[in-house]
């Protein structure tokens, strides 16, 4: 997986690329974390997402409680469309 | 990759895998390569894919949980006639209790269970079978095409 960051004042701006999975979540994690613990508003950015699994939600899901609990925020911007799918099925159960 | 049968109508490919997490992109590219040479609707590629792939990952988080070093294989084999895709899964990990397979209460807000439900919106029928030995688990899932 690749990823880059870009600030703007307080906004934290997450490019993510690639396939997001099991194997990947901890490193997602890795950039994702630190700045919402730094008091960042997180926004992702997963146009050039191409897959991701459950595992990959997972890791939204607890980003936007872990920002709650450091009262900010977690956005998500642009979305592929692969991504904006399963986002679909999971919007079902979650 | 091992091909079982290759007439038309009744197509199978099998290949074994490393029952750890950086083996999953390998099960990913596996499954669009079978799905490509069966000629499967290119829109019911990437869910398939998801769904077995959900499979493989609960291999590797359930089956082998305390086992996270292991050097045990588990295979996928997809199976394809004109009407319904198969899907197997064997492994030689913890044998799978029933009971405990099923996705999470809708008021818990923990995503936990995401995959089983992944599974279960994809596929239309999911099936836990003893493995004939050496095999432990044997799950099977199907698709009507």
């Amino acid at each position: 997986m690749k990823f880059r960051v870009t600030e703007n004042e307080n906004i934290s701006t997450v490019f993510l690329n690639g396939e997001i999975d099991m194997d990947i979540a901890d490193n997602v994690r890795e950039v994702i974390f630190p700045l919402i613990d730094a008091g960042k508003e997180v926004h992702l950015n997963l146009k050039d997402v191409q897959y991701m699994d459950s595992s990959g939600i997972s890791v939204l899901v607890e980003s936007n409680q872990r920002a709650k609990e450091k009262n900010t925020k977690v956005e998500l911007k642009e979305v592929s469309q692969p991504v904006e799918k399963v986002l679909a099925m999971a919007r079902k159960f979650l | 990759m091992s091909t079982e049968a290759s007439d038309q109508t009744n197509l199978s490919e099998k290949k074994d895998f490393l029952v750890n997490s950086a083996s999953l992109k390998d099960v990913r590219s596996f499954s669009r390569e079978v799905f490509e040479k069966f000629k499967i609707k290119k829109d019911l590629r990437e869910e398939l894919v998801l769904a077995i792939a959900e499979a493989a990952q609960n291999i590797v988080k359930h089956a082998y949980k305390d086992y996270p070093d292991t050097q045990d294989r588990m295979a996928v084999r997809i199976s394809c006639t004109d009407k319904e895709l198969e899907i197997s899964f064997f492994d030689k990990g913890k044998p799978v209790e029933k009971s405990k397979v099923k996705h999470r209460a809708i008021d818990d807000v923990k995503p936990g269970g995401l995959g089983t439900f992944f599974i279960q919106e994809i596929m239309d029928s999911i099936k836990f079978k003893e493995g004939d030995k050496p095999w432990i688990n044997n799950l099977v899932l199907t698709k009507k095409l």
